[in-house]
């Protein structure tokens, strides 16, 4: 059955396993990598994407994918560029997603959420698309769990 | 004499007052000023000694309201401020102060390097001697509202993302309000999980709040550069918007200089006393738990230590109330050596972390965060201040230290449960 609205979306990302959550987040992260183009973002996102992709593996991206989140940073008294801030979230969603994932953590629904504030930026950059980011992540969602 | 030399000479005549001329005439040039500023004990370079980041002012002083000064400047043997010296100072004035104060606090003589340093920025801000970033930051403020350039729509897009995430309302403009919550723009920009954070904790203690459409930006960049017209045009703003919409009380975010801006000198700057209290959030926060209002689930298992914003503790006097939220959910929390009231400052406050030419020095100085984390190696690093956030991030990146750091207020919502809320009925 299809994921219709936020609700059941995020019960049905919560019901995954953290490696499924893992891999999840990194499909809704690599539809909004053009707002990053930072290559260790691209990086983490690959080796989440890889259901084979190991502990080890992951810290050793992990570190190049946080200098990634914190670099992008607005810092205090800087001017906003919208078009970096919404890079920095998706940075921070790939960082998130090859760090060891915490108990009790819905990684999968952070991603989406932070994609999502991601594309506002983009679209206070000036992007006038409407990418419906919820419809389509409803989609990633539902073509994974139909696999 | 150039005219924007002459304003800022003109400008720091006036602000000399009387506690700044005892200060002048007080100091014992022990040095103990030194060895309380990271900018010197991390460099060991003289010129960062707290007391001599005046000496400009200090000539000044001693020029136009002593009798020996006169005499000096008379014969020669004292030297007039000069455009260039002015130039030079800018970054002992800015670049190298984060008006944390520990100088003022190991003065032996009690003197108040602190506001000295404010006072001079006045003049320095009037010379045109201001950093880039904080002239851009002001100009920002007057022409946008914020230093960072956020307008209402970004404040609403940010609305819609909380509402979104939690399913819980985000009041605008709601007269009658016992809260009004103030941002700082960091908070609009990189940490949206701090207003979702107040909106499950307020939620929880069934306290009405709201946010303003008209003053929503709590961060003072007047008080950063050093004008005070333009801190009380800040600092009027809210007040117009707390009065507005008629709170009981106006809510600090995690920025340690828009509390001290808004809560210490707020009254000063516009002239007569507030219709309403102003706390920090953390005040609230243990407030909430004192009446029984925050009720937290579960405990975090590894190892916190806690970073207090200058602006906070030891120009705040908030000390005991983040310690007491930290024991609510952490159960293995540790204390870095000088935290709480002798903290040392994360390097990037009073406006220093918006000075691009500051960057080195500032990371030199982490150097003395860094000494009091290695002597308590924690798991992770949880603080109050979103300006402190990135700064310690930045440090603790270039410094190749795997140390999350997270938002108090945060931390605290993440132990209270998901709210409950109705769905909307149907007909």
């Amino acid at each position: 059955m299809a994921t219709l609205n936020d609700k059941e979306f995020k019960e049905r990302l919560a019901a995954l396993s953290s490696a499924q959550q893992r891999q999840v987040a990194a499909r809704f992260i690599h539809r909004a990598f053009a707002l990053s183009g930072d290559l260790r973002v691209k990086a983490a996102v690959e080796a989440a994407l890889r259901a084979d992709v190991s502990e080890t593996e992951l810290a050793g991206i992990a570190q190049a994918a946080n200098a990634a989140r914190v670099e992008s940073y607005t810092q205090c008294g800087k001017e906003t560029d919208w078009n970096v801030q919404a890079g920095h979230f998706v940075a921070k969603a790939a960082a998130d997603c090859v760090r060891p994932i915490a108990e009790g953590q819905s990684l999968a629904w952070d991603a989406a959420m932070l994609i999502r504030v991601a594309r506002t930026c983009g679209a206070a950059s000036g992007d006038t698309t409407d990418h419906k980011e919820a419809e389509a992540q409803y989609a990633i969602l539902d073509d994974f769990l139909s696999k | 004499m150039s005219a924007s030399l002459e304003k800022g000479v003109r400008v720091l005549k006036e602000v000399i007052d009387a506690p700044i001329a005892s200060y002048f005439n007080s100091c014992v040039h022990c040095g103990l000023c030194a060895e309380a500023c990271l900018f010197y004990t991390e460099t060991k370079d003289p010129k960062y000694t707290p007391i001599h980041k005046l000496e400009p002012m200090r000539r000044l002083y001693e020029q136009e309201y002593t009798v020996i000064g006169r005499l000096k400047k008379l014969i020669g043997l004292s030297k007039a401020v000069t455009d260039a010296e002015l130039a030079e100072w800018q970054e002992l004035v800015y670049n190298s102060c984060t008006l944390c104060g520990r100088c003022s606090v190991v003065c032996p003589v009690g003197n108040d390097i602190v506001y000295m340093v404010r006072k001079f920025r006045e003049g320095m801000s009037a010379s045109g001697n201001a950093p880039d970033g904080l002239k851009g930051a002001s100009n920002r403020t007057i022409t946008i509202g914020s230093p960072m350039g956020i307008k209402l729509p970004a404040v609403k897009a940010q609305m819609r993302h909380v509402e979104e995430d939690y399913g819980l309302p985000i009041p605008l403009d709601v007269e009658g309000a016992e809260y009004m919550v103030m941002l700082s723009s960091m908070e609009i920009i990189n940490f949206p999980e701090y207003l979702a954070a107040i909106a499950k904790i307020m939620h929880q203690a069934g306290k009405t709040w709201t946010l303003c459409s008209t003053s929503f930006e709590a961060t003072n960049a007047g008080m950063q550069i050093g004008n005070s017209d333009l801190a009380r045009v800040i600092v009027s703003r809210i007040v117009d918007g707390a009065e507005k919409l008629k709170v009981k009380t106006v809510i600090s975010p995690e920025c340690g200089h828009a509390f001290t801006a808004l809560r210490w000198e707020g009254p000063n700057l516009v002239g007569r006393p507030f219709g309403f209290k102003v706390k920090h959030i953390i005040e609230v926060l243990d407030e909430f738990k004192e009446q029984g209002l925050l009720k937290t689930e579960g405990f975090e298992t590894d190892r916190l230590t806690f970073h207090d914003p200058c602006q906070l503790a030891r120009r705040g006097g908030v000390i005991k109330q983040q310690r007491n939220l930290m024991n609510m959910v952490a159960k293995n929390f540790v204390e870095m050596p000088d935290a709480g009231f002798m903290n040392w400052c994360c390097g990037g406050g009073g406006g220093a972390s918006a000075i691009e030419e500051g960057e080195e020095l500032r990371l030199e100085a982490f150097r003395k965060k860094k000494s009091q984390l290695d002597a308590v190696k924690p798991d992770r690093l949880v603080t109050a201040c979103a300006n402190c956030r990135i700064v310690l991030e930045e440090g603790l990146e270039h410094y190749k230290m795997n140390l999350p750091v997270v938002g108090l207020t945060e931390m605290i919502a993440e132990h209270i449960p998901d709210p409950v809320v109705p769905e909307a009925k149907g007909d």
